[in-house]
């Protein structure tokens, strides 16, 4: 293809005039430019930084044009071998929200009931005296960090190092408990390590795409395009599995729709028909599995205090067959809605020996009250056909938030976790004693509160300090409405450490005025173990500062200065150099700083220079035991774990009183509770606002018409919101589909706080209400 | 031989009973259900299909010559409407009046292609499903006006509206009957000012989305 080439002078020249001209017409309206914008318009070279985007977790790379200290532009790194040069809107606009008129600048103080500007050092010194004198009252366990899957490598290690290593309580958990604590425990119960064997090339390899649950051409929109080039190109095709009939599914090649909670039942299915057909893989079965069985019955943690522990039980591979008799197609068909020919199409696509699959799945596997064993069955399909850890064939779990992997799974801002391995576990503690420079008796052996259980002590009383950093619960929680009360307590003295004002940080007593991104330097680790590293790229407003920096001058305010021995210019490089040797080894070696700076990510195990793409099949992963062919050495007998899992009906299911469904979601306009991507205007323009999506039979029988506001009651509480008929995506009959980016119509205050009992991850997709006219 | 016809076709009638009749056990042993719905629900959105419709086009459209400069010119396209969104009128004359859809339009519209008799390549409709085109589209029989008017004229978009320099530029119109991108940014009918670059990244609105989802200025998000 012949293409005119310019080069960049003129094409940065070319951008700004049209910026320009569109600034100036505003004849046409719509398009607002945040009012530095329309000023600061490049006219010469740009200076092109490079970094990972701040939204999800495919980790696209990249490049941020900034002029004279301002970000003026961003472009797709071409070199990201994630996304190739491509973005999505969100990516393209992102820098735009930090010029917000309300952008939070300086530390603000709580003082009889309003908020006062304070200086940021004075702030530092209160959220350390409060929490000494919480701690010195009320005991270790009295005070609790919630961060998140955005926070950075160094932000996180610092929280965990401040929670685990001085103060000595397990009470630390983040936001990435809601969005993939099922995938954790799924990878670890069948293959005892965390995180996708493979990487984002299987794309190119594969020829099947099974999407569960996964509407990834709103969520993952990059990879979403990288198999609609495969799927146009080669052939490739894409199989949509879900509840909801959404864009996903008008670009695939077919969409299966099945009743909410049944996928249990069909991934069963699918396993059934593999045996019964013979498309067993029988030499990777016997050499490379081990079968399984746990639990039943195991609630749903409703309850506050919820205590479960799952129990391993050995079976044979002719006992899981006899389990598998209760999943025929035809029986599962009669309530998963799916038809026979469906599931049996399904189980041919894996039970081929000559084509090769990747499933992907993200929140509709992981945010469900069985979302482990959801997981783990899955992981099954694949196990029994062999199509794992190979170019274009393997399970393949993503991440929703840009560094759920990097910072919440691998440095571990979970309770029960630690930079490497977790609390429970003695070695682990040892190993992060002598890293951290401290007793390891001050690391508890116990874990404590998991995010919901979290805020329940918050409202009962026991949690009387709460920090929170890169997150907005009062949005995100299930049942809001219980977690805002409780916060609103006095029982808690509540930080909140934001970019922006959120109804979170409407019930903070302090609120720390944190650094956008950009503004700071960091790490993220995205959903293919690749580590992506940055620097600071613009100077943040007023008074604010990086969450890393804050916590650090908190501990040394608490007395902790010993161990937080960082430089400011320098801590994320110290920090980071710190936290590698947590990982040495062949197994999750970490690429160093230097090859981070020049290149765009490296994916762990980085072993003698090079990244290991496909974890556990020898000839690609040195880790390996070289004398077998695969080797999962998560396991200690190198085996993966087939696991028989039966279905279990929903937390809550409809009836006469509440007879929908209730299943929540995102947009691709929007990231997560809108605190940012709402205040970039063209976002803002083109998803002002969420709604509610019928099913239009459902609608008509109703009498609603599209745009008209109808009220979504559960046995929680309520929301009103307009009414979305065949736009954006179709529910399946009886049920209907909120999104919750937006807090003015808080859809969270609605929703169940039911989770898996082995992940405590919350099942966001599924509760039932009933819809009144209003 | 008579005889061996009819053992024949004796034993062939007691092999067809058995298979019949152990055919129908066998079903008659299947559960009996009924489905709660329809095994599928045909659904489609049209604002998010259309999207894909022509994507099976884009590589044809990729390997098209980027310079390629025949065609019209936004100028041309506009021009050819009342105002900015409505439908266009028939530039040519028609053979007759009375055919409609797949019959007449659809010939060149469905796809697009060269007109040797107009010396021009034919536009792809981005609805072509909806096959009575001249309800909407009329033909042009006259230059002069009944009374002329003195009405305004909606301003057409700029080209190029990016938000943020080097961002996707924004979608300035709204999509209904309009959301087959592809029919109207590729291919050698596209008017060469909105012709797209890379018509192979078929999920367009992963980049660009509309500006005016609301019908009215909504401004910026504060609290």
């Amino acid at each position: 293809m012949a293409q005119k080439r310019i080069d960049r002078r003129s094409f940065v020249k070319k951008m700004a005039a049209a910026a320009a001209m569109t600034a100036a017409a505003t004849m046409f309206p719509g398009i607002v430019f945040a009012s530095e914008q329309e000023q600061g318009i490049p006219s010469g070279n740009l200076d092109w930084k490079k970094g990972p985007c701040r939204f999800c977790g495919v980790g696209c790379g990249i490049l941020v044009g900034v002029d004279n200290g301002k970000a003026v532009a961003v472009k797709g790194d071409p070199n990201s071998s994630v996304n190739k040069g491509l973005l999505c809107v969100k990516g393209y606009h992102q820098t735009m929200c930090i010029q917000a008129k309300d952008r939070l600048e300086y530390a603000l103080v709580k003082k009889n009931g309003k908020y006062v500007k304070t200086p940021l050092s004075d702030a530092l010194d209160l959220v350390a005296s409060k929490m000494k004198s919480t701690l010195e009252e009320h005991g270790k366990d009295s005070v609790a960090m919630y961060t998140s899957g955005q926070s950075t490598i160094p932000e996180g290690y610092v929280a965990s190092k401040l929670m685990k290593g001085a103060i000595g309580t397990n009470n630390l958990d983040c936001n990435a408990r809601l969005c993939m604590a099922s995938a954790v425990t799924g990878f670890l119960t069948t293959f005892g390590a965390d995180e996708p064997m493979g990487c984002y090339e299987d794309i190119d390899h594969a020829d099947y795409f099974v999407t569960w649950g996964n509407n990834m051409a709103e969520m993952h929109p990059v990879l979403f395009s990288r198999m609609l080039e495969q799927k146009n190109n080669r052939g490739a095709k894409i199989i949509d599995f879900a509840t909801r009939t959404t864009r996903s599914s008008m670009a695939s090649n077919k969409s299966i729709l099945f009743e909410p909670q049944t996928d249990l039942a069909v991934a069963n299915a699918i396993c059934y028909e593999i045996i019964n057909n013979g498309w067993v893989n029988n030499k990777f079965v016997k050499e490379h599995t081990n079968f399984l069985k746990g639990k039943t019955n195991i609630g749903y943690g409703t309850e506050d205090k919820f205590k479960f522990k799952d129990e391993a039980t050995k079976i044979s591979f002719e006992d899981y067959k006899e389990f598998l008799e209760d999943y025929t197609p035809e029986k599962v068909a009669k309530y998963s809605k799916v038809s026979v020919k469906d599931i049996k199409y399904l189980a041919a696509i894996y039970g081929d020996p000559n084509k090769k699959v990747v499933s992907f799945w993200c929140m509709g596997m992981n945010q469900h009250t069985r979302g482990t064993w959801m997981n783990n069955l899955v992981y099954n399909i694949h196990l029994l056909t062999g199509k794992i850890s190979q170019p274009g064939n393997g399970p393949f779990s993503l991440t929703g938030q840009p560094s759920a992997c990097g910072t919440a799974r691998e440095v571990g801002t979970f309770t029960h976790k630690l930079p490497k391995g977790v609390v429970m576990n003695e070695k682990h503690r040892k190993l992060a004693a002598k890293i951290w420079k401290v007793p390891v008796e001050n690391i508890p052996s116990k874990p404590t509160y998991h995010a919901t259980e979290m805020f329940r002590a918050v409202d009962r009383g026991d949690i009387k300090f709460i920090w929170t950093q890169v997150t907005n619960p009062l949005v995100s929680l299930p049942k809001t409405g219980r977690y805002k009360a409780g916060m609103e307590k006095d029982s808690c003295f509540v930080v909140v450490s934001d970019v922006f004002p959120t109804p979170t940080s409407d019930v903070a007593d302090v609120i720390l005025p944190a650094k956008w991104h950009i503004e700071k330097g960091g790490l993220y680790g995205n959903s293919e173990r690749r580590t992506q590293y940055w620097q600071t790229m613009v100077e943040g407003p007023g008074e604010t500062e990086a969450d890393a920096w804050m916590t650090i001058e908190v501990a040394k305010r608490m007395g902790y200065g010993d161990l937080f021995p960082y430089t400011k210019e320098g801590h994320v490089e110290e920090i980071y150099n710190e936290y590698r040797q947590f990982h040495e080894g062949k197994k999750h070696g970490m690429a160093p700083l230097e090859v981070l700076e020049k290149e765009s990510g490296a994916i762990w195990p980085y072993v003698e220079g090079k990244s290991t793409q496909w974890r556990f099949k020898s000839e690609h992963d040195p880790a390996c035991d070289q004398s077998k062919e695969f080797d999962f050495y998560g396991k200690p007998d190198g085996r993966a774990v087939i696991w028989q899992r039966p279905y279990e009906p929903a937390a809550e299911s409809p009836d006469q009183e509440y007879p929908f469904w209730l299943n929540t979601g995102r947009v691709i306009e929007h990231w997560h509770t809108g605190s940012m991507t709402r205040r970039i205007p063209v976002l803002h323009k083109a998803m002002p606002h969420a709604y509610v999506e019928f099913h239009p039979e459902d609608a008509k029988k109703m009498g609603i018409r599209n745009g008209e506001n109808v009220k979504v009651v559960s046995r929680r509480g309520s929301c009103v919101l307009p009414a979305s008929i065949n736009e954006r995506g179709l529910p399946t009959r009886g049920q209907v589909f909120v999104p919750f980016f937006d807090e003015n119509m808080m859809i969270n205050d609605v929703t169940l706080d039911a989770f898996c009992p082995i992940s405590k991850e919350p099942d966001y997709k599924k509760c039932a209400v009933k819809i009144e006219k209003v | 031989m008579k005889r061996l016809f009819f053992i024949g076709l004796f034993a062939l009638l007691v092999v067809m009973t058995i298979f019949v009749w152990s055919k129908s056990y066998y079903t008659s042993q299947e559960e009996a259900y009924v489905a709660l719905h329809p095994e599928t629900e045909n659904a489609v959105l049209t604002e998010e299909e259309g999207v894909f419709r022509r994507s099976k086009f884009a590589n044809d459209y990729t390997e098209m010559n980027a310079d390629f400069k025949g065609g019209r010119k936004l100028n041309e396209y506009y021009k050819n409407r009342a105002f900015h969104g409505a439908p266009p009128s028939i530039p040519h004359a028609i053979a007759a009046d009375g055919v409609v859809g797949e019959k007449a339009c659809l010939k060149c519209h469905q796809n697009g292609g060269y007109v040797s008799k107009f010396k021009a390549f034919a536009p792809v409709a981005p609805h072509p499903e909806k096959a009575n085109c001249r309800q909407c589209h009329v033909t042009v029989n006259t230059s002069g006006t009944f009374v002329g008017d003195n009405g305004p004229r909606f301003a057409r978009p700029a080209v190029g509206n990016a938000a943020f320099v080097g961002g996707p530029p924004i979608i300035p119109h709204q999509i209904q009957l309009h959301e087959n991108c592809l029919a109207c940014h590729a291919g050698p009918a596209a008017p060469q000012e909105i012709r797209v670059s890379h018509p192979e990244r078929s999920n367009c609105r992963q980049c660009h989305v509309v500006n005016n989802k609301t019908m009215t200025d909504i401004g910026n998000f504060l609290r």
